[in-house]
């Protein structure tokens, strides 16, 4: 185990310094992506041998921030649920990327992602794997530094700047936020997390309060939680495909882990109405994430609105298990968190299969605006294809994964409504009611985004000549869409022991309800029964009959093309088709007290008369309500104080050392007052 | 009989009963309206006549036109595979829950709007938007209604559900079942695209949904979409039918039993088809911003069925 | 009568009674609204005689029968009538539009369901179960009241707070004495005579019913 660790580490440190010696060519392309592909199938192996043969695995290291405390791993299982998921992630990613970063080809922007690419898995890979709150600390940092640094690839474009700031200042609010967290957590007394678990129980239950607010801030915003997920939209367009990918499908389940490991790992659970928190929280989260996804004509931006909607989804899980422990049913709070853990790792594997497909969408067309896209299915076969099968997954269409995970979370709300407390019963049911439009609008959003983007006639000269992404990206895109048929019909092996990692931090006694019995999936108690692997074989089944059925008793005539139907009228150009915005608009009136879209029309008329209109514009914007109400106004407040703080910095030395002199003053002033030496 | 071939019997009755009872509720309107009406078999011989005919294609559709029917389609049929038409316990009882039959049914709603949008025509992708627009509002009643069920069940695979309703006769009046039965109807209405919420009858193309997404389809393809959007009809109104109402349901699997099955069924199914016929006769459709309201209130129905069967405690 | 049968029935009834007041936040026009009512009213007058046929009171068979006439059939004709009078204008949008009105009635009924809880717990009475959705039903019409917007539309809301009340009492008490229930359908049809000559002063003044233009006093 400790050669795979040290593997790990040096797969990622050579692919770095890979990128950094050998220049811009694709010798440095593909070194650096083989590095990282080193490093991600060593923490697959790691991640696999932790949770299959339960291996354990720590690892101290006091030398490195010796004076500090020293750094410390250890990898318990669940740690490595999430070092597998960024695992998987990685590796397709990493090949995906050195295809992709063709684009950067003789620019220096090829050594800097190249580079950084391979410090951000590092340091991402660690985080589950940190033993203490120094080295968590040290790697969290690490991992947004190295983030924000990839975001700001394409520099020279104003709005990924802006996006690079926004960016920037949530992770150091949430870094904050963490750090008061966790020194509250050592207050009880310092050491490893093992300690600090010990610890925890002697807390009083104001500061443990105040340690789970201040981790659920700090971790919900790197989430990406309502309302503190505005960096999402903004972040991942900016960033390069893969990076995006990374970033949705392996970064913001730290949040998730940190949130997990903080709350029902060292505090041990704690109050009803942190679970109750939680699960509002996300269940806000995943509907306002998809209807502001539904909104969205850009590919990347709707994708990650998608991201905080799944997000809450999986936050809900947390929150549910949360709350059910803290009522004393442990079965049910097992399986709320199997199936928040199991749709994390499918997240992972479906959105970062759409953002690769999206990155080659952009590689192939240089646009992501689904309103100027079309047609792409003729020229990028395979894209589409794998497209399609991520829409389908996120949908939670059987056979895939998402539908397995979405059933298991709808399975795990249904014990709420028989709590003894009505307050959790009315939560229940309406956390229910709105977990079931989302699937439904979510649905609603991918067949707008496939549909517009790979279907029908190209809209600009751009997308009729799109080709084919190069045999790495499709290469990286095959390995994802793999994975969520393998992750769903797996789901009987894979969901008993996921149930087995989770069943002893909710204080399960005894042996983890199994959760699966046979090929199929099951309740605690029996309530329900699902197998993904007969329904799969089902369908496939029944649509391979009707198929051999239909070509055996129908007509033979050959098929014949002719042109779309449009009421008798002969050319069909592409301003005859549905656009992006049309798609969503019935749901935008529908929502529109939660839109508030603003809406401007001008009219031009004609010089000589008012009778004959020259054209008509429309413009309608829809600004996030939070951004209106709760941003501007912060952002506002903090302006006008650091404008009055500037008059402090007023040019001059001999103020500043006015300045140095009092301070010095004062302390000695204070020395002298605390009696200290 | 081994309980193995249930499956593919009831698929094949499913299969068989679909276009009647489409044609029944066609008649039953005829006649509501004053009119003598095609015959009750007349979507048979429709169905022949597609089978028959040559296929014309979009010059912009792509694969996916081709092979969306075909999804729709299985999707459909692997649901008559999992719904209690002749007997409990069902053989892929195991396989398949309540939720199963939802989501395999918004499966076949995806590739068909897909469709819609593939061959680029504006009625398709109006189609196309109106048909995932009320798929997804429809949802939320659809999972409480459910939930409902489930509770007083004890499961949601469906087996259990009717099985439960058949051993306790006098719960099937109990509020909270006669209220999801409402809400569910009202589901059905939209679902599968009957007035007030869509017209199945209407060559306006402004007023489709359902006939806006097939309208570039022809031949086989459209054919097997017709079958679908029948056999659609029927496996919501023997939800609406064998879960509320049991009785009939063949717990053995003796000829007798099963005849008795299929003709209680087809009883059912007559009824239901009534019901909608005299509704649709009834009321005027909906223009598609009130179709939010029908489902709003659907959805109260359906929280008022879970807060009842949760409330007899 | 077994008292699971009577607990079916009162949640039926209670259901019943609850969906007439939720049909006034989904239907428009004053006619469906006057149907709405006078469904209710029939509907707690059913109520209230199966609790009097299972309680063996005779004095709430008296007070279905009361209700029966005063609401179900008295009150509706002289709705009627001043629908005739001041119905005929156009369809007025409320506050609040109806899917939303509808959502927050849901909601509502939830909160009720919370608010009745501890009542509910401590009750013996087979009743007791139908007690949230009467207790809905309260707030259900507080908000009809709050957000229409023809004060025809809120005298119904007033009368159906008023039906919501009194099936809270015979479900959670079994019914008050006849004396006081009679002193209650004076109180009701005083306050009904004096909102009709409210309303038709509003609508000699304005030309209409809109309860908004009484904005227009300030000026």
């Amino acid at each position: 185990m400790r050669a795979l660790f040290l593997l790990l580490i040096a797969g990622y440190v050579s692919g770095a310094a890979a990128a950094l010696a050998l220049g811009t060519g694709a010798l440095s392309r593909w070194a650096s992506a083989l590095g990282a592909i080193v490093g991600a199938s060593a923490g697959l192996a790691l991640a696999a041998g932790a949770c299959i043969r339960g291996a354990a695995f720590s690892l101290d290291a006091p030398g490195f921030f010796g004076p500090v405390g020293g750094m410390a791993f250890t990898l318990d299982p669940l740690g490595a649920v999430f070092l597998a998921l960024t695992s998987l992630v990685a590796a397709p990613s990493a090949l995906y990327g050195a295809g992709y970063a063709r684009l950067w080809e003789g620019r220096p922007a090829l050594r800097q992602v190249g580079f950084m690419l391979n410090v951000f898995l590092l340091t991402m890979s660690l985080v589950p794997l940190a033993g203490g709150t120094l080295t968590f600390l040290l790697v969290w940092e690490g991992m947004s530094l190295s983030s924000y640094f990839l975001v700001m690839t394409e520099s020279d474009q104003p709005e990924v700047v802006s996006a690079g700031q926004w960016y920037l200042a949530m992770t150091q609010i949430g870094l904050a936020c963490l750090l008061g967290s966790f020194l509250l957590l050592q207050s009880g007394g310092p050491g490893g997390f093992s300690a600090l678990r010990a610890a925890a129980l002697t807390l009083p239950p104001g500061t443990r309060d105040a340690v789970f607010a201040l981790a659920l801030i700090g971790f919900g915003s790197k989430a990406g939680l309502i309302p503190l997920h505005v960096w999402l939209p903004r972040a991942h367009p900016a960033a390069p495909s893969h990076v995006s990918a990374l970033m949705s499908g392996a970064m913001i389940k730290m949040g998730i882990y940190g949130l997990l490991r903080v709350s029902l790992d060292l505090l041990g659970g704690g109050p009803a109405w942190w679970g109750g928190l939680v699960l509002a929280l996300g269940a806000v989260s995943a509907l306002l994430g998809v209807l502001y996804a539904l909104m969205e004509h850009d590919l990347k931006s709707l994708l990650a609105y998608h991201s905080v909607e799944n997000i809450g989804l999986i936050t809900m899980g947390v929150g549910a298990g949360l709350l059910f422990g803290s009522l004393q049913m442990p079965a049910a709070a097992t399986l709320a968190l199997v199936a928040a853990l199991y749709h994390t790792v499918n997240h992972a594997v479906f959105k970062g299969l759409l953002f690769l497909g999206a990155g080659a969408v952009l590689h192939a067309t240089g646009m992501r605006d689904m309103n100027r896209l079309g047609g792409l299915i003729r020229g990028m076969p395979w894209t589409a294809a794998l497209f399609l099968v991520g829409s389908a997954a996120i949908s939670g269409l059987p056979p895939l994964n998402g539908f397995v995970s979405e059933w298991l979370l709808f399975q795990s709300l249904l014990p709420g409504i028989g709590a003894p407390s009505p307050l959790v019963a009315v939560l229940m049911v309406l956390s229910l009611g709105m977990l079931a439009l989302t699937a439904g609008l979510c649905a609603a959003c991918f067949v707008k985004a496939f549909g517009i983007t790979f279907l029908a006639i190209p809209r600009s000269p751009e997308a009729a000549a799109a080709h084919e992404a190069s045999w790495s990206m499709r290469a990286g895109m095959v390995v994802l869409a793999v994975a969520c048929l393998v992750l769903s019909i797996g789901a009987f092996e894979i969901v008993p022991r996921l149930s087995s990692f989770v069943a002893p931090l909710v204080g399960v006694a005894g042996s983890a309800p199994s959760l699966s019995v046979g090929l199929a999936l099951q309740t605690p108690g029996g309530f329900a029964r699902m197998s993904p692997v007969l329904v799969a074989a089902g369908l496939a089944l029944v649509v391979l009959t009707a198929w051999l059925a239909v070509k055996a008793f129908a007509s033979r005539r050959p098929v014949r093309v002719g042109e779309t139907w449009g009421c008798g009228r002969v050319v069909q150009t592409p301003r005859m088709e549905y656009t992006a915005t049309a798609f969503a608009e019935p749901l935008r009136r529908i929502f529109a007290a939660v839109y508030r879209p603003s809406e401007d029309v001008s009219i031009d008329f004609h010089p000589d008369s008012r009778y004959f209109v020259q054209s008509i514009s429309y413009h309608s914007a829809i600004v996030p309500w939070f951004e209106r109400y709760l941003y501007a106004p912060v952002i506002s407040r903090v302006r006008s104080w650091s404008e009055r703080v500037l008059a402090l910095q007023s040019g001059s030395a001999h103020a500043y050392l006015t300045y140095l002199v009092l301070a010095l003053v004062l302390l000695l002033g204070w020395l002298v007052v605390t009696g200290q030496p | 009989m081994s309980p193995w071939l249930l499956g593919p019997v009831q698929a094949a009755m499913a299969l068989l009963l679909a276009p009647g009872l489409v044609g029944a509720i066609r008649w039953m309107k005829a006649r509501l309206q004053n009119r003598s009406g095609a015959p009750p078999w007349q979507p048979y011989l429709e169905l022949r006549k597609l089978f028959a005919k040559e296929v014309v294609v979009s010059n912009n559709a792509s694969w996916l036109f081709r092979a969306a029917p075909f999804i729709v389609f299985g999707s459909t049929v692997a649901v008559t595979l999992l719904v209690p038409l002749l007997a409990v316990p069902l053989p892929f009882d195991g396989a398949g829950d309540l939720l199963v039959v939802v989501y395999l049914l918004l499966l076949g709603t995806f590739f068909l709007a897909l469709a819609g949008l593939d061959p680029g025509s504006p009625f398709g992708g109006m189609g196309a938007s109106r048909e995932m627009t009320v798929a997804a509002l429809a949802e939320p009643t659809m999972a409480l209604a459910i939930f409902a069920l489930a509770w007083s069940a004890g499961s949601t695979n469906l087996g259990h559900i009717a099985a439960r309703m058949l051993a306790t006769p006098s719960e099937a009046l109990a509020p909270g079942h006669v209220l999801a039965f409402a809400a569910i109807f009202i589901v059905t209405l939209a679902e599968t695209g009957r007035l007030p919420v869509d017209n199945p009858a209407t060559h306006l193309e402004l007023t489709m949904i359902h006939e806006a997404m097939v309208l570039e389809y022809s031949g086989r393809y459209l054919a097997l979409i017709e079958w679908a959007a029948a056999l659609k009809l029927l496996v919501f109104f023997t939800l609406l039918g064998n879960l509320f109402a049991p009785w009939g349901i063949a717990a053995a699997l003796t000829p007798g039993a099963l005849l008795w099955a299929a003709l209680t069924l087809a009883l059912k199914l007559l009824a239901l088809g009534g019901v909608v016929a005299l509704v649709e006769t009834h009321i005027a459709k909906l223009r598609l911003f009130r179709v939010p309201e029908l489902l709003s209130a659907s959805f109260i129905l359906a929280l008022l069925a879970v807060t009842a069967s949760f409330l007899l405690r | 009568m077994s008292p699971e049968l009577v607990s079916q029935l009162s949640v039926g009834g209670s259901t019943l009674v609850l969906l007439a007041g939720l049909a006034m936040l989904w239907r428009r026009g004053v006619r469906a609204h006057i149907g709405a009512f006078t469904a209710q009213s029939v509907a707690l007058a059913a109520t209230t005689a199966m609790v009097g046929w299972f309680t063996g009171d005779w004095q709430l068979w008296a007070v279905a029968a009361l209700l029966l006439l005063i609401k179900g059939v008295g009150i509706p004709i002289l709705l009627a009538r001043m629908a005739r009078r001041f119905g005929t204008e156009r369809e007025l949008e409320p506050y609040v539009n109806t899917a939303t009105s509808l959502l927050v009635g849901g909601l509502l009924v939830l909160l009720a369901y919370l608010v009745t809880a501890p009542l509910v717990s401590v009750s013996q009475l087979p009743t007791r179960t139908g007690m949230p959705l009467a207790m809905g039903l309260v707030f259900v019409s507080l908000f009809v009241i709050i957000s229409r917007k023809k004060a025809l539309t809120q005298v119904l809301g007033f009368l159906m707070l008023e039906n919501a009340v009194a099936l809270l009492a015979v479900l959670g008490t079994h019914g008050i004495p006849i004396i006081v229930e009679i002193g209650v359908f004076l109180d009701v049809a005083l306050g009904f005579i004096v909102m009709q000559v409210f309303v038709y002063q509003i609508h000699e003044t304005f030309e209409s019913i809109d309860v908004e233009q009484l904005n227009r006093l300030r000026e």
